[in-house]
């Protein structure tokens, strides 16, 4: 007789597995409805953050101090993120059709804002700006000179696209930055070129709407998730690689971990999905743990734990290892529910991110958003 | 061997003790007594005045095995599976008072920063000294009237510490350092003018340390690197060259007001990987320096050739430092809520020699007392500063000072604390400076 018990894998229990985050260190007040999209920059000192009341805003992120803020647009900002490389300080922030690229003034030490207005502001002088073919069709993204106004408060470049952005990613290297606007049928995405002020739509035709897109972390690979599936495409080669079908009925969100081979993916439908793409087109886990709709998805890069943001209010923390060993699966454990965050109108959290490296070595520390505040 | 009388001495059990201090001034004969079992602290405090045989009675508290008894020496034995054969030892320490709200500040931001100067040139009056979010650095009479206000930072102000009676310096979220001069004339008529701009860092300037003696400055930056500057205009270099953005000139002529002359640091100590959050001098060494930081190391350095002598790592992020000179031990403050008490000598193996555990969120803030060696204040992003007997690690702390004043939620945080003869003075986001007086322990409130 065998127990079947004896059959199951034993799982590491959680107190094993620390640390990771289990209490709320810091809540940043100040802006006024719902937080839409926030991101911790790459020196971990500083956290962007945007939302409804149209404002982009830098914060202290130890003491939760807010010293920045700029009034983009009267609608919500729906997407913020700073260029990922360790020499500039910019951060590309969504609103409305319009992407702005910016430099906080005065934050930041001098030759560090000098050279990251250089970065956005050289694609000024080059070709691709300089001659307007009246003929040519429209460019997918007009890049001009903000208003006066904006201007002076640090707003460097604006990209206006057809339709609402409601995400932005960057490549790794800092020279492209993706938009997604959902409703733009066949310029759904829209890549943006810093180097040059130029923006290309890769997809000639849409195969659904598109929530969202990520670059791969270290290949010319780009991931765009419509409602159903997720598609990565050879950049360079510009075709098809492979479609996951994580089986979810509407994607909300999804996060590539380092090694590239593994993608968690979260869905309104409650669902939280973990891919392994070496093993197949099928997600290796399915973790039904949300109440409700799943709004965001994070790996941590620097430790084996990825977050799912929810509706229901919650924060949920799974430990997350893929191994080097081909022949082991990766080995997913919940190990807490954070809460705290009120839930307003039906919404939850809308996003999440981790902290890159301060929490790193033996205390994570999530920077999570709340949905409302006054 | 003695024996105390008790009422019941006769039906009661008793046990071997030895009472043992480290204060020679209330030191006891080293002999072993027989004492009831069913003493407390207080039977027990009454047992060792009746030893001294002294006129004023004085309050002990009893230390056994790192923590304070607080239950009869019998709940002790049974709950620790002792003998009552066993020789107990209970080490002795004048009873702490509890610190008593004096009186707070209100300020218009919050006070990221406090410094008290006891200096007598103040007309024999301590005067306080504040940082603030605002960018402006406040000194206050106890009273509570600002004496004076230095502006000029163009950012909001992370540290602040006296050189002297007569200047003291500022660090800020502008990346500078200011040493500004301090002149008071009568009680209220003094006057702040800033003395010099010491530019170096490329990130908000978290703390700071100054040695008297040698006049220098230790800086904390979230650029990773440690300052040492001179506050010596002799000893200081010029300052770097910086190329300013064109669209911040303007403003940052208008906001420095007068021209200030500006310098450079004697150096920048590289090799955190992480932002630098505290720093100090080795309280007997003018040229032994101290840095912690949130990639969780704790590194000395030799300041006469900036090499790093020594790297130890913690556990978790470091958010604050105190010297415990005394006890040759370095107070490290985490954001996993707790204290650690690191020997920061070479040979030291342990990372961490005893854990104070209790604030429930980051201690961002920590504070030597003057007065008692085995003290030790804390700040917390809990909105609470903590008082800690170093003997009794595993007590917990000693006491707890809120925030006191209108319209608090109780979770503002508490962002700096310095123990001086005055007391605990505190700041926090309550925008207030709280003090706290401290009776010296033993005595009466
Ligand atoms: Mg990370």
């Amino acid at each position: 007789n065998i127990d079947p018990e004896s059959l199951l894998p034993k799982l590491p229990s959680p107190e094993q597995l620390r640390p990771f985050p289990t209490v709320t260190a810091t809540v940043y007040r100040g802006h006024v409805g719902r937080v839409r999209s926030l991101n911790v920059d790459p020196t971990g000192v500083w956290l962007a953050t945007g939302g409804d009341d149209g404002t982009v805003r830098v914060w202290e992120i130890i003491s939760g101090r807010e010293v920045w803020k700029i009034k983009l647009a009267d609608e919500a900002v729906n997407s913020v993120k700073w260029r990922p490389t360790q020499d500039t300080s910019i951060i590309a922030a969504a609103a409305g059709d319009d992407m702005y690229l910016i430099v906080p003034p005065s934050i930041f030490d001098p030759e560090r804002e000098i050279e990251s207005r250089k970065v956005l502001e050289h694609g000024y002088g080059t070709a691709a700006n300089a001659t307007k073919d009246p003929l040519k069709k429209e460019p997918p993204g007009k890049w001009t000179k903000p208003e006066e106004k904006l201007a002076a408060e640090g707003v460097v470049v604006q990209v206006t696209v057809k339709m609402t952005i409601k995400h932005l990613a960057w490549h790794r290297r800092g020279d492209y930055v993706a938009s997604v606007s959902p409703e733009g049928q066949n310029r759904a995405v829209a890549i943006h070129q810093l180097s040059r002020h130029t923006s290309q739509t890769p997809f000639r035709k849409s195969k659904g709407l598109i929530q969202r897109v990520e670059f791969h972390p270290s290949r010319p690979i780009l991931f765009v998730a419509t409602q159903r599936y997720i598609r990565s495409y050879d950049l360079a080669k510009q075709e098809l690689i492979k479609t996951l079908m994580p089986g979810a009925r509407w994607i909300s969100s999804f996060d590539i971990h380092n090694g590239g081979d593994n993608i968690i993916v979260g869905a309104f439908d409650k669902r939280l999905l973990w891919h392994d793409m070496e093993l197949s087109t099928k997600p290796y886990r399915t973790l039904r743990y949300h109440e409700k709709a799943i709004r965001a998805v994070k790996y941590h890069t620097g430790m084996p734990l990825f977050v799912s943001a929810s509706d229901d209010g919650t924060i949920q923390v799974f430990h997350g290892m893929v191994y080097a060993d081909m022949m082991e699966n990766p080995l997913i454990v919940p190990l807490k529910i954070l809460r705290g965050h009120k839930v307003t109108q039906s919404l939850g959290v809308l996003d999440v991110d981790w902290h890159p490296t301060h929490f790193q070595q033996h205390h994570p520390q999530l920077q999570t958003m709340k949905p409302m505040s006054q | 061997m003695m024996e105390i009388d008790a009422p019941d001495a006769q039906q009661q059990t008793q046990i071997q003790v030895k009472f043992v201090t480290r204060d020679p001034e209330i030191a006891v004969a080293a002999a072993p007594i027989l004492v009831p079992t069913n003493l407390k602290r207080f039977g027990l405090s009454q047992v060792v005045n009746h030893l001294l045989s002294s006129d004023k009675s004085i309050p002990f508290d009893f230390l056994v095995d790192g923590a304070y008894l607080r239950s009869t020496l019998d709940a002790y034995i049974i709950q620790n599976g002792l003998s009552s054969e066993t020789t107990l030892t209970l080490e002795y320490v004048r009873a702490a008072i509890p610190p008593k709200f004096l009186t707070s500040f209100q300020h218009d931001d919050w006070v990221s920063s406090v410094a008290a100067s006891t200096h007598n040139k103040h007309n024999n009056d301590p005067v306080v000294l504040s940082g603030s979010y605002d960018g402006i650095a406040r000194v206050w009479n106890l009273s509570g009237q600002v004496l004076s206000e230095g502006a000029g930072h163009t950012a909001g102000i992370k540290s602040v510490k006296w050189l002297d009676a007569e200047s003291f310096v500022t660090s800020s979220l502008d990346r500078t350092l200011r040493i500004w001069r301090y002149t008071a004339d009568g009680t209220v008529a003094a006057s702040i003018k800033p003395a010099a701009e010491y530019i170096g860092h490329k990130s908000t300037v978290e703390s700071l340390a100054v040695n008297q003696q040698s006049k220098q400055i230790l800086s904390a930056s979230a650029d990773g690197t440690v300052g040492l500057w001179s506050a010596l205009p002799k000893q200081s270099p010029a300052a770097p060259e910086i190329e300013l953005p064109i669209r911040s000139k303007k403003r940052k002529m208008a906001a420095n007001g007068p021209k200030v002359p500006q310098y450079g640091s004697l150096a920048m100590l590289k090799g955190h990987q992480g932002p630098v959050s505290g720093v100090a001098f080795a309280p007997n060494d003018a040229t032994v320096g101290y840095s912690v930081s949130w990639d969780n190391m704790i590194k000395t350095w030799d300041l006469t050739t900036g090499v790093n002598v020594t790297t130890k790592k913690a556990k978790n992020p470091i958010l604050s430092l105190a010297t415990m000179k005394e006890l040759n031990l370095l107070a490290c403050g985490t954001s996993a809520r707790h204290i650690i008490l690191n020997d920061p000598r070479e040979n030291a193996e342990a990372v961490s020699t005893a854990t104070l555990r209790g604030h429930t969120n980051a201690v961002v803030g920590l504070s030597a007392n003057p007065a008692n060696e085995w003290e030790l204040a804390s700040a917390g992003h809990d909105g609470t500063v903590r008082v800690w007997d170093v003997r009794a690690s595993e007590s917990g702390a000693l006491f707890t000072i809120n925030r006191e004043g209108e319209g608090l939620n109780g979770n503002e945080k508490v962002f700096d604390v310095e123990w001086s003869k005055i007391g605990i003075v505190s700041g926090g986001e309550d925008k207030r400076v709280q003090i706290n007086a401290t009776p010296k322990a033993g005595e009466q409130a």
